[in-house]
C-alpha cells in the first residue's frame, strides 16, 4: 500500500472492466507496467481540432468538465483547428499513444471528407480508437420566415433554388445537395464560411433555403424568423416533433453530424479502459445533460466497435447516393 | 425601448463584483493587447473555464472587457514597435509609428487613448438607443454588398502609400495572391497548399501582420545596429497638447460614426472602418502629404473608428446571435456554456445580461482611459531599451503569440518566412501596409464575388439593381472615378487661368 490513492482509483476502474481484461491487467501490473496501471497520474490534455466557440468546442468543454471527477484529473481543453479537424488529429497521431492526449473527432471528416477531396494522406478511422461516443446532431432544412414556401413540396416545385451551405464537404451541403439532386430541382449551392454567415444570408434572404444544425436554427425558428421544412434524421427530432423527416416524404436521405472522442489506435487497452469508464460516467452528469438539451443535441452512446461500423457504413451509403443522384460536392463548378 | 430595463442594467453593471470583473477584464485585455500576436480570441478561450462558476453577467462583462481592452492595448505596440496585432490597427501603425520616431510617442498614444474612449463611448450610446433597429443593417449586407465594400476597401488601400504608386500596387497584388492560399472557398479544391493540411484553411491574418510588420521591421533594424541610432529625443507627455487636440477632434468625431456603422457588419467591419476613417482624414486634409509621416489625425480617426466598431460588433451577436468576428464567436460560446442563447430572444429573456453587459462598457472604457495615461508613460520607455535587447524579446513574445492562435508550431515557421519577405520588401522600398490590407480584403472580395455570381446566376447587372449594393457602387464610382477627374479638371483650369494671367501681364 505504497500508493493508496491511485490504487483505489485503479481498483474502482478495474472493477467495472470485463473480468478477463481485469485479470490480464492485474498480471501486468505486478511487473514493470506500473505507469500504465496507475493511469492517469497527471492532467489529460483534451484537444479540440476546431476553433474556440463552435459547437465542437462547446461540447468538448462540457464533457471535459464532467469527466474531471470520474477521472480524478483535470482535462485542460486546447484548440487545434484546421481542415475540419485533420490538422489536430494528425498532430495527435504524431504524438505519444499514452492516453494523456485525447481529441474530439467528427463523423463528417471520415464519412464525407473522402468524397470531396482525394487525399492519400487523409486521417482514417483505422488509425484511431474511439474511446467514447457523444452526440448525434440533426440537420434541418429551413427557409426564411417570410418565404412563400410553406412545405417541402412547395420548395421542390420552385423553378430555381439557391441554397446556402456551411462549406464544402459538410453535412449541410450533402443533405441539401442530395435532396435537390434526387428531386431534380434546378438548385445552386452557395457555400459560406461556417454556420454563422449562412444563418445571416438566410435571414437576409440572400439565399432561399439552407440545411443547418438544430443548434444554429432553433432560436430563429422559435422567433419565427425561419421556417423548418424537413429534418434529415431517421426519426423526427425531439425538439421539432411537428416537422416531418425527409424519409417520411419519400426522400431516402439520412445525414447527421456525430461527435466522439479518440486516441491513437495503439494506445494500451488498460488506458483506454480507464478513459472509457470515466467518460461513460461523465455522460451521466446532470450539467452535461442540461448542456445537450440547451444546445438541441441528441445523445449517441454506443461502444467503439459499433461507432466504427456506423462510420464505415455512412461513407458507403453517402458515396452510393452521390453517385446515384449525380450531385457534385466539390470539383466542377 | 424599455427604459426601466436600461436603468436596471446600470444597477447590474455597478454591483461591486461586476465592477471588479470589469476592471479585471479590461486590465487583462490591455495587457494581452500589448503582447504582439496574443489576441483576445485566444485569451478568452483560455479563460473560459474560469467563467464556468461565475454569474453569466459577470462572466460576459469580464470577457467583453478583454475584447475592447485589447483594442486599446494593441495600439501601443502598433505605435511603439510598428507591430499591429489586429487588422484594424494596421493603419494606426503608419502615422503612429512615424510620430513615435519623431519623439512624439506620448501624445500619439494619448490621442489614441482619448480617441478610443470617445469612439467606444459614442458607440455604446448609439448601441443603447438604436441596437434593435440596426440589427437589420447586418442582414441588408449579403454577398453582393460585401463584394462592393471589399472593392471600395481595395481602392482605399491605394491611398495609404506614400512612395511610388506602382510599388504600392505591386505589394497589394502580392497580398491578394497570398489570400488565395488554402482551400477554394466554393469548391474545396486545395490552392497553393503544397499538399499540406496546415495551409488548408489559408493563413491567419495575425501571422501575416506579425511577419511582415513585426519580424520584418526587427530584421531591418538589426541590420542598422552598428550605425548610430537616431536617438529618440523625448517621448513627449502622455497628455496631448492643445494643438494635437484641435487637430484631432473632428477626426475623432468622424471616425466614431464611421466605426459604429461599419462595425455592425459581420466580417471585416472593424478593418474597413479604420481604413475608411484613415482615407477620409487624408482626403479632407489640407495637406495630404503629411500622412504617413506623422499626422496625428491619422492616429485619431482610425483609433476612434476601430473602437467604435469593436463596440458595435456586439450588435449582431446580441440581437441576432451572429458572431461578427473570431472573438465574438468565443463570446458566443461563453454565453452558450452559461445556458444563455445569444439571439433574437436575448433582450427580452435576459434583459439583465443584455443591459448589464452593455452598460458595463461605459465603465470599462472609462477605466481603460484612466489606466492608459500612466501606463503609456511606462510603455514608451520601451523605446529606450537598446534594439539588441528589445528585438529578441519581441521576437520571442511574437512567437508565443503566434503559437497561441492555433496552438500550432507550423505557424511559427510561417511567421519567420513572412518576416524574411517583410525584410526583403522593406529593403526594396515596398510597404507592408497595402500588402496586409489587400490580404484581408482579398479573401472577402473573392468569396463574396463568387457567391454573388452564383446567387445572381451570372448576371453582373444585379450588383447595380439591389438598393444597398447599388448605392455602394455609386459611392465607388464617385470616389474612384468622378472626384479624381473633377480634381484634375480643376487643377488644369487653375493652371490655364494662371497662364492666362501671366500672358495678360
Amino acid at each position: 500500500m505504497q500508493h493508496p490513492l491511485p490504487r483505489r482509483g485503479l481498483l474502482a476502474g478495474l472493477a467495472a472492466l470485463p473480468p478477463l481484461a481485469a485479470l490480464s491487467a492485474c498480471q501486468v501490473q505486478g511487473g514493470a507496467d506500473e505507469a500504465n496501471a496507475t493511469f492517469p497520474t497527471r492532467a489529460v490534455d483534451f484537444w479540440v481540432p476546431f476553433d474556440a466557440g463552435g459547437s465542437g468546442d462547446l461540447i468538448s468543454r462540457a464533457i471535459a468538465k464532467a469527466a474531471e471527477k470520474p477521472l480524478g484529473q483535470s482535462l485542460p481543453v486546447t484548440n487545434k483547428p484546421g481542415a475540419n479537424g485533420a490538422v489536430g488529429l494528425k498532430e495527435l497521431l504524431a504524438g505519444k499513444s499514452d492516453g494523456y492526449t485525447i481529441s474530439l473527432a467528427v463523423k463528417s471528416l471520415f464519412a464525407i471528407g473522402p468524397l470531396v477531396v482525394d487525399d492519400p494522406d487523409a486521417v482514417v478511422i483505422e488509425d484511431l480508437r474511439i474511446i467514447t461516443t457523444l452526440t448525434n446532431e440533426g440537420y434541418v432544412l429551413v427557409v426564411h420566415g417570410d418565404s412563400p414556401y410553406q412545405t417541402l413540396d412547395d420548395l421542390l416545385k420552385a423553378d430555381k433554388v439557391n441554397f446556402g451551405t456551411t462549406g464544402v464537404g459538410t453535412g449541410s451541403q450533402l443533405s441539401a445537395g442530395l435532396l435537390f439532386g434526387i428531386a431534380g430541382v434546378e438548385a445552386t449551392d452557395v457555400p459560406f464560411d461556417g454556420g454563422g454567415p449562412t444563418v445571416t444570408a438566410l435571414l437576409g434572404q440572400d439565399i432561399d433555403a439552407a440545411s443547418l444544425s438544430l443548434a444554429e436554427t432553433m432560436p430563429h425558428i422559435e422567433a419565427g424568423d425561419m421556417r423548418p421544412l424537413c429534418v434529415f434524421s431517421e426519426e423526427r427530432s425531439v425538439f421539432l416533433d411537428n416537422v416531418p423527416t425527409a424519409l417520411e416524404l419519400n426522400y431516402n436521405i439520412l445525414v447527421d453530424q456525430r461527435r466522439f472522442i479518440v486516441v491513437p489506435a495503439d494506445t494500451p487497452d488498460e488506458v483506454v479502459g480507464v478513459l472509457t469508464l470515466a467518460f461513460e460516467e461523465a455522460r451521466e452528469g446532470s450539467e452535461y445533460g442540461q448542456f445537450l438539451a440547451d444546445n438541441f443535441m441528441e445523445r449517441w452512446e454506443v461502444d467503439g466497435m459499433e461507432a466504427e461500423l456506423h462510420l464505415a457504413e455512412a461513407t458507403e451509403q453517402f458515396a452510393a447516393q452521390i453517385a446515384e443522384s449525380g450531385v457534385e460536392l466539390g470539383s466542377a463548378e | 425601448m424599455d427604459f426601466s430595463s436600461v436603468l436596471s442594467g446600470f444597477a447590474v453593471a455597478f454591483e461591486w463584483q461586476n465592477i471588479l470583473f470589469c476592471l479585471l477584464g479590461v486590465t487583462v485585455g490591455m495587457l494581452i493587447g500589448v503582447l504582439p500576436g496574443l489576441g483576445p480570441a485566444a485569451t478568452i478561450a483560455i479563460l473560459l473555464p474560469i467563467t464556468y462558476n461565475l454569474e453569466p453577467t459577470a462572466a460576459v462583462i469580464m470577457l467583453a472587457g478583454i475584447f475592447y481592452g485589447a483594442q486599446y492595448g494593441g495600439t501601443i505596440t502598433s505605435v511603439l514597435l510598428k507591430l499591429p496585432g489586429e487588422a484594424s490597427t494596421v493603419v494606426t501603425a503608419l502615422d503612429g509609428h512615424a510620430l513615435a520616431r519623431q519623439g512624439q510617442a506620448g501624445p500619439a498614444l494619448g490621442i489614441a487613448a482619448i480617441a478610443s474612449f470617445i469612439g467606444g463611448t459614442a458607440s455604446i450610446i448609439l448601441l443603447s438607443f438604436i441596437a434593435p433597429a440596426l440589427a437589420g443593417v447586418a442582414l441588408a449586407f449579403g454577398p453582393a454588398e460585401y463584394t462592393v465594400l471589399a472593392l471600395i476597401g481595395i481602392f482605399l488601400v491605394g491611398t495609404l502609400g506614400n512612395g511610388s504608386i506602382i510599388k504600392s500596387a505591386a505589394a497589394a497584388a502580392a497580398g491578394l495572391l497570398l489570400a488565395t492560399v488554402g482551400l477554394d472557398p466554393l469548391l474545396g479544391t486545395p490552392r497553393f497548399t503544397f499538399g499540406t493540411d496546415q495551409l488548408a484553411d489559408g493563413i491567419d491574418f495575425t501571422i501575416v501582420a506579425m511577419g511582415l510588420f513585426g519580424v520584418g521591421e526587427i530584421l531591418y533594424n538589426l541590420e542598422h545596429r552598428d550605425r548610430p541610432q537616431t536617438a529618440v529625443p523625448s517621448f513627449g507627455r502622455a497628455i496631448p497638447g492643445r494643438l494635437h487636440w484641435l487637430k484631432s477632434r473632428l477626426a475623432i468625431l468622424r471616425g466614431s460614426v464611421t466605426g459604429f456603422i461599419l462595425g455592425i457588419l459581420p466580417g471585416g467591419g472593424a478593418t474597413m472602418a479604420s481604413l475608411v476613417a484613415y482615407a477620409v482624414e487624408k482626403r479632407t486634409a489640407k495637406d495630404p502629404s503629411r500622412f504617413g509621416k506623422g499626422a496625428i489625425e491619422g492616429v485619431a480617426g482610425p483609433e476612434s473608428a476601430n473602437n467604435a466598431a469593436a463596440t458595435s460588433s456586439f450588435i449582431p451577436l446580441l440581437t441576432l446571435g451572429i458572431p461578427a468576428n473570431a472573438t465574438m464567436a468565443v463570446l458566443f460560446g461563453a454565453l452558450m456554456l452559461q445556458g444563455i442563447t445569444p439571439g433574437p430572444g436575448l433582450m427580452t429573456d435576459h434583459p439583465d445580461v443584455f443591459w448589464g453587459v452593455v452598460n458595463s462598457m461605459y465603465l470599462g472604457n472609462l477605466l481603460l482611459l484612466v489606466l492608459s495615461i500612466p501606463l503609456i508613460g511606462l510603455f514608451v520607455r520601451m523605446l529606450k531599451v537598446r534594439p539588441g535587447i528589445l528585438a529578441p524579446i519581441t521576437v520571442v513574445i511574437t512567437m508565443i503569440g503566434t503559437y497561441s492562435i492555433r496552438n500550432n508550431a507550423f505557424d511559427m515557421l510561417l511567421v519567420i518566412g513572412l518576416g524574411l519577405l517583410g525584410y526583403g520588401m522593406r529593403k526594396l522600398g515596398f510597404e507592408p501596409g497595402p500588402f496586409v490590407l489587400a490580404f484581408v480584403l482579398g479573401s472577402l472580395l473573392e468569396a463574396s464575388f463568387r457567391r454573388s455570381m452564383r446567387i445572381f446566376g451570372g448576371d453582373v447587372s444585379e450588383f447595380v439593381q439591389r438598393p444597398v449594393s447599388g448605392t455602394l457602387v455609386a459611392i465607388l464610382v464617385l470616389t474612384v472615378v468622378v472626384v479624381p477627374l473633377l480634381r484634375k479638371v480643376r487643377t488644369r483650369q487653375t493652371e490655364n487661368a494662371e497662364q492666362a494671367g501671366v500672358t495678360a501681364d
